[in-house]
């Protein structure tokens, strides 16, 4: 498969040298080491059919440096546009690495950051990597390079939502980070996160987190995700749940891109259900312009029968934007009585956009009920001259009509104050957009 | 006559695949293996002429470049073909230039009624003109004069390549080139026969032409070539059946049909695919690896397929239709399925280049016992295609919980004022329902072919009443003791 | 005086002439019945008037207050006053009843020189209506249209006319699909907005209708012309006697 890969890229040995790694622990080395192997043989280009639509053949000409071994990049404050999510603890994260000075007190969490977790203990072997699998390119190469991250380990309800702002910015050459957040709970337990995920103007930067998330027997993780891109940064991001039987992972990831936006953001998630009784919901929402690049890609895998899986993507392009949604349900042999919806719409604001879209089934178990459904189109005529007919001017009707459209996806946020703010974000990027052609 | 009955015995041997039987006749082969001179051999006795030769050659020469390329994509599994163990030119030996049918090997016409396809004009169906082909070659075509009056070629390739090689050098490769696919290349290399239809213009072809291939020879590949060119304003509508004996050994099977349909111009073609699809074990039966392509390069011109797809061991075939003329459209109906060990990958390409085409896509697959069955399809529309219109339902049905069933689309959209609708299910046969006509006095056998029938409906009904008939028996048959 | 003035209006759509003629005047205060076999331009009528892509007026005016109609986009007709409602109201999902109605109100306010009407004033005023209607409140959180059975909309597509206060209201084939419960709630609400400033339009198939909505004049409308005009006991004879006189003419 040496073709398929495109090896001569900035992530090698030279790279590796200059990152201000974690500790030195053996187990730590070791699992690097297989890491490095994993991506010995370069970054997925299009002949790799997952990557097919989002090859990373430009990324691997850009020359990143480790983002820790930049010194002349300096944030000193949150951005002012950063939702404030009510009742959240803050913590920030600049180019993956973990700021006490702009973050809310840890205090009374169980929270740490991955550096201090790697040192102080030893439980840290058995929770890094083990559910996400160094086959993923971009697991990998995290896992070969990550300097820094947050443990969450839940017992109990976390009442206030964890606010995680991740902040990327490049000095004068470009930057990369692979920052590690790991979230284990006990069972029973809950949590909610809320991510923001920016970019500061200025050279490119390669932003590569994994997220790995345990979800325990009855134990609740409820994440929501946004990235916004304004420049032309690499946002690729890995998410891997393991839901244990009924859990609960409720997932909602949104992709916001500005008229300027050149970049490239791939949010990943692969939920694998692993008991019966689990909910699983994955759902996004994407409104790009400019020549942004988002693909959303899931892969949620029924190992075990008896759960219900739901996805509800929705899309919006304008400019020269190109889209991409690939889905794979898989329901394994003998995964009897699973339920799994999944659904990709994507509106055309203009002439220009591109999408790709390919919903997967994979079903080895008889007794499902398994459905997905994609479309892509511009806005119904018919629904612009009832606007029209009842006395909104074009541009209302249309705005109107492009936020129905996303508000079927928003509407699975089941957290109603992270809705709003989501709803929000999304309304200002409609506003930016204006008189919609 | 020792052949019939022998044919009667082998028959009574086959449960459940009824066309089984092995033709004992006569055969001449050229040897085994793939080579240069084997090709040339082919092209001598097919008494082509020059031209001809040298695309097979140049197809030859360029798929010895591809070395091991198969397709992997597909979700089949084989072992390593050797291209060399088998042979690429089989044909009963009398030759097959009949003046009439009275010529034809009697054990010739017996196999095809066997196959319940009479060859005889008196015993047709009203209305069906017939071209067989036996192995690597064409034996019989029937209501040739009646076509000729039309103005209707509907021959023999092989023949067709001497008698309007104006046509065939003009159409053959341009919709699928020799360089396509690995099997398309192989094809093209060493194709024996298959069938041609021209449809003049302005023709609405009064029957419908079929072509009726049969495998019977032992390690023979069979690789037909099929060429339809509808001319502006003209109907055809065109059939194909395939079957072959029951053998413990794989054999391939790699087809390219090419169909060109140009201003205002309709095709309709539809097959019944029932190759021998190996025991309950996955023992034998056909790899059936076939390029089927159309341009609608006219306006308003339009390409039906329909398939009823039940046997081989593998299927790998897509059906797919390039709209290039303004408001042409394409649609593409399917019925795969799958029992034992049999692996299906099947769907369509639908290539959406001109403004205002449409397409069409209902797949319905049907997954028993071990077997794997998927729809792999793509919907792609450039960029000029304004108003382009595609939509797209694919359901799976799983009878049994060792099967798999699987549905992978691709949709790509690059203009704004085109729809694209998709839609997939995957189920299982209905309890409720199996019960109700169980309830109802039905065996579960009835039963299961009853609901899987209705499942099809959509499908079957586009399928010419002659074939329809044919096609729900099928359905049946194919599904036998997939429950209980 | 004249509310809604159409003179010998002809207009195609995808090129074939549809309407072939149509002469036509309303007086504020009036309610006019338009009737006649399917297919025969009632509808084409309502859309030119309202102006939807796709219909082609090939020559004739029409006049609401003097003001030239056919120069105004749909939206701007719809502030003017013109108000139609639908055979068959369009879903729109994700967007919810109240958003929609309040945005279409605050169109029409901000294009009379009103000041918007906030939320709670909004929600007052559409809790009045919909109790004078006897609709059920709940209607307007719910996604326009979606899911709304026939009578459901017709009785939405009443309150949004009551909501807007049209100069001229069309209802196009309002009475399609209803059971004459939901029938009287749409001729109720209708009734209730007739004044002596507003003028009506009631397209329809049936004469049913028209016994709860009572027409000024009743027009026959065939082959795309208007080819008799009467009171309203020209409906009642149209229902004894059907079509057939005007429809082989």
């Amino acid at each position: 498969m040496a073709t398929s890969f495109i090896t001569a890229h900035p992530f090698g040995d030279a790279y590796a040298a200059r990152a201000g790694a974690l500790p030195a622990v053996a187990w730590l080395e070791s699992l690097r080491r297989f890491a490095r192997a994993e991506i010995a043989g370069g970054l997925p280009g299009a002949q790799v059919e997952e990557w097919r639509f989002t090859p990373l053949t430009q990324l691997a000409k850009i020359g990143f440096i480790p983002a820790a071994s930049a010194d002349d990049v300096d944030v000193t404050a949150v951005p002012l546009d950063v939702p404030v999510v009510p009742g959240a603890v803050r913590v920030v994260l600049v180019n993956g690495v973990y700021r006490a000075d702009l973050s809310d007190s840890l205090d009374g969490l169980d929270l740490r950051t991955l550096r201090d977790a790697v040192s102080s203990s030893k439980d840290m072997e058995s929770a890094v990597g083990r559910v996400a699998p160094l086959s993923l390119p971009m697991v990998a190469l995290n896992t070969a390079f990550m300097e820094d991250g947050l443990v969450i380990a839940v017992r109990g309800s976390v009442t206030r939502p964890v606010h995680i702002i991740s902040i990327g910015a490049a000095g004068s050459s470009p930057v990369a980070f692979h920052p590690r957040v790991v979230i284990t709970t006990e069972p029973g337990a809950s949590l909610s996160i809320v991510e923001t995920h920016i970019g500061l103007p200025g050279q490119p930067f390669l932003a590569n987190p994994v997220t790995e998330v345990f979800v325990a027997e009855d134990a609740a993780v409820r994440r929501f995700v946004s990235v916004t891109e304004e420049g032309d940064a690499y946002h690729l991001a890995t998410t891997v749940a393991s839901v244990a039987s009924r859990g609960t992972f409720e997932a909602f990831h949104m992709g916001l891109g500005g008229h300027k936006a050149e970049g490239t953001t791939r949010q990943e998630i692969h939920v694998v259900v692993n008991g019966e009784g689990t909910k699983v919901n994955v759902s996004g929402a994407y409104a790009i312009a400019g020549t942004m690049h988002h693909d959303f890609t899931t892969v949620i895998n029924h190992r075990v029968g008896g759960s219900a899986s739901r996805q509800v993507f929705k899309g919006v392009l304008d400019g020269r934007s190109h889209g991409v949604y690939q889905g794979r349900l898989r329901v394994a042999p003998d995964a009897q009585k699973t339920d799994a919806r999944q659904v990709h719409k994507a509106l055309f604001l203009a002439h220009g956009p591109a999408v790709d879209c390919k919903p997967e089934l994979e079903i080895d178990a008889d007794d499902v009920q398994c459905a997905h459904g994609a479309a892509t189109g511009a806005l119904d005529s018919d629904q612009l001259f009832y606007m029209a007919a009842r006395g909104i001017d074009p541009e209302t009707a249309r705005a109107l009509l492009v936020e129905g459209f996303l508000a079927e996806a928003i509407a699975e946020i089941g957290d109603e104050s992270v809705r709003v703010v989501f709803a929000a974000q999304m309304a200002a990027w409609l506003q930016r957009r204006g008189g919609a052609s | 006559m020792a052949a019939i009955s022998q044919t009667t015995a082998a028959v009574r041997d086959v449960e459940q695949y009824k066309y089984g039987f092995v033709t004992d006749i006569e055969t001449e082969r050229a040897p085994k293996g793939l080579n240069e001179s084997i090709i040339r051999f082919i092209s001598a006795k097919k008494d082509e002429p020059e031209w001809m030769l040298e695309w097979r050659l140049k197809a030859y020469r360029y798929w010895l470049t591809l070395g091991d390329q198969e397709p992997t994509w597909a979700k089949v599994t084989y072992p390593r073909i050797d291209y060399q163990d088998s042979y690429y030119y089989a044909a009963p030996k009398q030759q097959a230039k009949y003046e009439s049918l009275d010529e034809v090997d009697p054990k010739l016409i017996e196999t095809y009624n066997k196959l319940g396809i009479p060859l005889k004009e008196q015993q047709m169906l009203a209305g069906v003109a017939v071209d067989a082909v036996f192995d690597s070659i064409s034996v019989a075509t029937t209501y040739k004069k009646k076509l000729q009056e039309l103005g209707v070629i509907f021959s023999p390739i092989s023949e067709a390549v001497k008698t309007h090689p104006e046509l065939v050098k003009k159409y053959l490769g341009s919709v699928v080139p020799y360089s396509d696919n690995f099997f398309a290349t192989l094809n093209s290399a060493v194709f024996t026969d298959g069938s041609f239809v021209y449809i003049p213009k302005g023709l609405r072809c009064p029957m419908e032409l079929s072509t009726y291939f049969r495998i019977n020879e032992k390690n023979t590949g069979q690789f037909e070539r099929t060429l339809i060119i509808a001319d502006e304003g003209s109907y055809v509508s065109y059939l194909e059946g395939c079957t072959a004996p029951q053998r413990d050994e794989n054999q391939l099977h790699a087809a390219v049909v090419e169909l060109v349909a140009l201003d205002d111009a309709e095709i309709k073609y539809s097959t019944v695919q029932n190759w021998y699809p190996g025991d309950e074990n996955g023992k034998g039966g056909i790899y059936n690896f076939v390029t089927k392509r159309a341009a609608c390069r006219g306006r308003n011109s339009k390409v039906m397929w329909t398939q009823v797809e039940t046997g081989s061991s593998i299927t790998w075939k897509y059906p797919s239709c390039i709209l290039q003329g303004e408001n042409s459209s394409g649609e593409f109906y399917s019925v795969a399925i799958t029992n034992n060990r049999q692996q299906a990958d099947t769907g369509t390409k639908m290539i959406h280049i001109g403004r205002n085409t449409k397409s069409r896509i209902v797949s319905k697959g049907i997954s028993a016992g071990r077997s794997s069955n998927t729809y792999r399809g793509l919907v792609r529309v450039q960029g000029k295609a304004d108003g382009a219109r595609n939509y797209t339902q694919c359901d799976s049905l799983l009878i049994g919980d060792r099967c798999s069933a699987n549905t992978v689309p691709y949709i790509e959209s690059r203009n704004p004022t085109a729809q694209t609708e998709h839609e997939a299910t995957t189920s299982k046969i209905s309890e409720e329902q199996l019960f109700y006509c169980l309830q109802r006095g039905m065996t579960q056998e009835e039963a299961v072919s009853l609901i899987v029938n209705g499942f099809c409906k959509e499908v079957l009904q586009t399928l010419p009443m002659e074939f329809a008939v044919e096609a729900q028996k099928l359905v049946a048959i194919s599904l036998e003791g997939s429950v209980g | 005086m004249a509310l809604l003035k159409i003179k010998n209006l002809h207009a195609n759509v995808a090129g074939k002439e549809i309407l072939k003629g149509i002469s036509l005047t309303i007086n504020a205060g009036e309610m006019h019945a338009i009737m006649g076999p399917n297919g025969t331009g009632k509808s084409t009528l309502s859309n030119v008037i309202a102006g939807r892509d796709g219909y082609e007026v090939t020559s004739g005016e029409v006049l609401l207050d003097d003001n030239n109609l056919l120069a105004m986009s749909a939206d701007e007709r719809a502030r003017a006053g013109v108000f139609l409602a639908f055979q068959y109201p369009v879903e729109i999902p994700g967007v919810s009843t109240s958003n929609f109605l309040k945005t279409a109100l605050n169109a029409k306010r901000r294009a009379a020189g009103l000041p918007e009407i906030d939320a709670m004033e909004f929600l007052k005023l559409v809790k009045a209506k919909t109790k004078a209607l006897g609709i059920p409140d709940d209607i307007i959180k719910r996604q326009l249209n979606v899911g709304f059975s026939g009578g459901e909309k017709k009785r939405a597509e009443v309150l949004q006319m009551t909501l807007l206060e049209p100069r001229i209201a069309i209802l196009d084939e309002t009475d399609s699909g209803l059971d004459i419960d939901a029938l009287k709630v749409v001729a109720d609400g209708v009734n209730n907005l007739r004044s002596a400033d507003r003028g009506f339009l009631v397209i329809t198939h049936y004469q049913r209708l028209l016994n709860y909505i009572v027409p000024d004049h009743v027009h026959v409308m065939s082959g795309g012309r208007i080819v008799a005009s009467g009171g309203k006991e020209l409906a009642l004879t149209l229902e004894a006697e059907g079509y057939a006189k005007y429809q082989a003419a």
